[in-house]
C-alpha cells in the first residue's frame, strides 16, 4: 500500500509540476493582446474579391493593399457640385482639368490583431484622407465614405427547420460557396443613399450586396427561396455580431480627414481581413483603397490550435496523457485529505 | 475572467465551467455515476458545438474514471478478462460511432441524433430506475427484507458459442453478449459524450448477470479505455476535443466529486436512486422540449465539415 501511495505521489508530482509549468507559461503567452510586425505584407491578393467592372479590372486586380485606386477621368467625369448628371459646360470642363482628382489614402490603427487566450475582441479604427479634397467643411457632407472590414470568404451551409412528425428537424438545407466570414459596414449615411444598386452591387456594398453563390448543386431552388436563405444567413450572422452595419458611422473630422470605429467580437472566425474603403460624390465612386488587417492566433492558442490540427493523433494521445494524469493526482489528493 | 478556448474558438468564462464542471462533479460523486450525461446537455445548452461537446466530455470522463477504477482494481472488484472482452467490443463500437459523428456532422442531423438518443435512453432508463427505487423503497417501508439480486437463470444467453470462463464474474458464458454490449455502449459513448455506466451496469447485471460486487469496477474499467480510446479518434477525425475547456471540466469536476461522496454517504441506496432517476428524467425533459418547442429561428448556420478547411 504504501509502495502504490509513494508510486502515486511521484506521477502526481510530475503531474503538478507540468500544470505549474503551464500556468507559469500562460501569462507570458496573454500578456499582449495586439502586435504590430512588418507591414505591408508582401505580394498579396485578396482571393475571390474579383471586381467585374471592366473599367476597374486592370487596376484592382494587380493592387497590393497599400495602392490606391483612382478611376481614370473619363471612367468618372469630374462634376461642379450642384450638377448631378448634367453634362460640363465648356468653362466648367477647363477649370476641373486644373484640378487633380480626388483619390482616398486610408490606414487602420492596428494592421495585426492577436488572438490570444484572453481574446475577448477588440476595436479597429480605419481613418484616411481625401486627397484634394474639394469640402468646404466637415458638416458639408460633400462626399460619401463607405468602409468595409470583411474577412475570408468561405462556404457555408445554412439549413431550415420543418416540423416533421411533432419535433422539428433540418429539412432544407443550401451551401453557399462563399460567403465573408464577417463582414462590417460603417459610412457616412445609409449605403441605400450614397449610390445605386448596381454599384452597390458591383462593390458589394452594404448587406444586401454582400456576394452569396449557392452551390452549382442546388440549381433547383427558386429564386425566393434562395433570398429567404440568403436573408437568413445575413441575420443570424448579424445576431452572432459578425455582420455589423452602422449607418452613419463614418465622420469626418476636417475637410480631408475621415474615421471609424469598428469592432471585432471574440468570435470572429480567424483570418485575413480586409478593409476596403470607397469615396463617393453624388453617386458615382471617385476612388478606392484596400488595407489589409492580419488576425492570427498566437501563443498558447496557436500552438494548441496547429497541435490539434496539425497532429491531431498526438493531440488526441495528449488529451488522454492529460486526463489520467488529473484524475490520478486527484484520488492522491483525495487519499491524502479523507485517510 | 475570460479564455479563449482553441477548438470551440470562442471566449468562455472560466469560472462558468469550473462552477459547471464541480455541479456535475458533486451530483456524480454523489450518485457515484460518471455524469456525462449531465455534462454534455449543460455544455451544448451553455453554447459550445455538440460536437464539441462530445469531443470533449470523452476526455473528461477519462479523468473521472480513471482514480475510481484504479480504488475499485485494488480493491479486487474488476475483471480484467471481462473488461477486456467488454472493451474490445467498446472499441469497435466507438471506431463506428466516431465516423458516424462525423458523417451526421456533414449532413447537418448531427444535434438532432444527439438529442434523439438523450431523450431515449435517458427516458427509458430513468423510469426504470424510478420504477425500482421506489418499489424498493415500498417494501423496505413494509418491512419485508429487500433482496438484491435473484438467482441465475438460465436463458437463451447461455446457449451461444464461445464460451469463456470469467474466474471473478464467477460465469461461464459466451464472449459474443459481453462484445455485442461493449460495442453498443461504445457506440452510445462516441455519440453521446456519456462514459455509458447507466447502460452497461444495468446490462451487466441483468442480461450477463455479473455479481454485483465486480460490476461497478470493471464497468469503470471499461469505460476508461474506451473513452481514452474515443477521446484519440474523436480529436483524429472530427477535431472536436478542446483540451482547455477538458481540464476546466476536469478541475471542477474533481473538486465537486469530493463533495459529492460526502452527501452521498449520508443517504440511502435507494433515495439516491430515486434522485438519481429523477435527474435523469428531468434532463431527459428539457432535451425532449427542445426537440417539440416551436424553435425562435428555423433557420441555422454552419460550416462546411469534410472538405477541407
Amino acid at each position: 500500500m504504501r509502495t502504490l501511495m509513494r508510486k502515486f505521489s511521484i506521477v502526481g508530482g510530475l503531474v503538478a509540476m507540468g500544470v505549474l509549468g503551464i500556468a507559469a507559461v500562460v501569462p507570458l503567452m496573454t500578456g499582449n493582446a495586439q502586435v504590430q510586425p512588418g507591414y505591408p505584407p508582401s505580394g498579396y491578393q485578396q482571393p475571390g474579391y474579383q471586381p467585374m467592372q471592366p473599367g476597374y479590372a486592370p487596376a484592382q486586380q494587380v493592387a497590393p493593399p497599400q495602392q490606391r485606386v483612382s478611376p481614370a477621368p473619363a471612367a468618372a467625369p469630374q462634376q461642379p457640385p450642384a450638377a448631378v448628371d448634367a453634362q460640363p459646360t465648356q468653362t466648367a470642363a477647363q477649370k476641373q482639368s486644373e484640378r487633380p482628382p480626388e483619390s482616398v489614402e486610408v490606414d487602420v490603427s492596428t494592421r495585426s490583431v492577436a488572438v490570444t487566450s484572453s481574446f475577448t475582441g477588440t476595436e479597429i479604427v480605419v481613418f484616411g484622407t481625401v486627397e484634394h479634397s474639394r469640402q468646404p467643411t466637415a458638416e458639408a457632407g460633400y462626399y460619401d465614405v463607405a468602409i468595409i472590414l470583411d474577412g475570408t470568404p468561405a462556404p457555408l451551409i445554412a439549413r431550415r427547420k420543418a416540423h416533421v412528425a411533432g419535433i422539428w428537424i433540418n429539412t432544407r438545407s443550401v451551401r453557399f460557396e462563399d460567403v465573408p466570414s464577417y463582414y462590417a459596414i460603417a459610412s457616412t449615411r445609409p449605403v441605400e443613399e450614397i449610390a445605386d444598386v448596381r454599384v452597390l452591387d458591383q462593390h458589394r456594398i452594404g448587406f444586401d450586396s454582400v456576394h452569396m453563390t449557392p452551390a452549382a448543386d442546388q440549381a433547383q431552388m427558386t429564386p425566393e427561396e434562395r433570398d429567404e436563405f440568403r436573408r437568413a444567413v445575413i441575420r443570424l450572422k448579424q445576431k452572432e455580431s459578425l455582420y455589423q452595419k452602422s449607418d452613419y458611422g463614418v465622420g469626418f473630422i476636417g475637410r480631408s480627414l475621415f474615421r471609424s470605429t469598428i469592432s471585432l467580437p471574440a468570435n470572429v472566425p480567424v483570418g485575413p481581413l480586409f478593409t476596403h474603403t470607397y469615396l463617393f460624390k453624388d453617386g458615382k465612386l471617385l476612388a478606392k483603397h484596400s488595407n489589409r488587417v492580419i488576425l492570427q492566433r498566437e501563443g498558447v492558442e496557436r500552438f494548441l490550435h496547429n497541435f490539434a490540427f496539425g497532429y491531431p493523433l498526438l493531440y488526441g494521445v495528449f488529451a488522454v496523457f492529460i486526463a489520467v494524469a488529473s484524475g490520478l493526482l486527484a484520488s492522491v489528493m483525495f487519499k491524502k485529505g479523507s485517510h | 475572467m475570460n479564455f479563449y478556448l482553441p477548438i470551440a474558438e470562442m471566449s468562455a468564462n472560466i469560472f462558468i465551467f469550473l462552477g459547471m464542471g464541480a455541479a456535475v462533479g458533486f451530483l456524480s460523486g454523489m450518485f457515484g455515476v460518471g455524469g456525462g450525461f449531465l455534462m454534455t446537455p449543460l455544455l451544448i445548452f451553455s453554447g459550445i458545438p455538440a460536437a464539441v461537446a462530445v469531443g470533449t466530455e470523452a476526455a473528461q470522463i477519462v479523468a473521472s474514471s480513471v482514480s475510481g477504477a484504479i480504488a475499485q482494481y485494488r480493491r479486487k472488484n474488476v475483471d480484467i478478462k471481462m473488461g477486456i472482452v467488454l472493451l474490445t467490443g467498446g472499441i469497435f463500437g466507438s471506431t463506428i460511432g466516431v465516423q458516424v459523428v462525423k458523417i451526421l456532422r456533414q449532413i447537418g442531423q448531427f444535434e438532432l441524433f444527439v438529442s434523439l438518443s438523450y431523450v431515449t435512453f435517458l427516458g427509458a432508463i430513468g423510469t426504470l430506475m424510478l420504477i425500482e427505487s421506489l418499489s424498493t423503497m415500498r417494501k423496505a417501508r413494509g418491512g419485508k427484507a429487500v433482496s438484491s439480486r435473484r438467482p441465475g437463470q438460465h436463458s437463451w444467453i447461455h446457449g451461444l458459442p464461445f464460451k469463456m470462463r470469467f474466474h471473478r464474474s464467477k460465469l461461464y458464458i459466451s464472449a459474443i453478449p459481453p462484445l455485442l454490449i461493449g460495442a453498443f455502449v461504445g457506440f452510445l459513448g462516441a455519440i453521446m459524450g456519456v462514459g455509458g455506466g447507466f447502460v452497461m451496469v444495468p446490462a451487466m447485471i441483468y442480461l450477463l448477470r455479473v455479481p454485483t460486487n465486480v460490476v461497478v469496477g470493471t464497468s469503470l474499467f471499461q469505460i476508461v479505455f474506451v473513452t481514452a480510446a474515443t477521446t484519440i479518434m474523436h480529436a483524429k477525425q472530427n477535431h472536436t476535443v478542446d483540451i482547455v475547456l477538458a481540464l476546466l471540466l476536469m478541475i471542477g469536476g474533481v473538486i465537486g466529486a469530493q463533495f459529492g461522496a460526502v452527501a452521498g454517504e449520508k443517504l440511502k441506496g435507494e433515495q439516491l436512486r430515486a434522485l438519481l432517476a429523477a435527474l435523469v428524467l428531468l434532463v431527459c425533459l428539457r432535451i425532449a422540449y427542445g426537440l417539440v418547442a416551436t424553435p425562435s429561428d428555423l433557420f441555422s448556420i454552419g460550416s462546411v465539415f469534410g472538405g477541407g478547411h
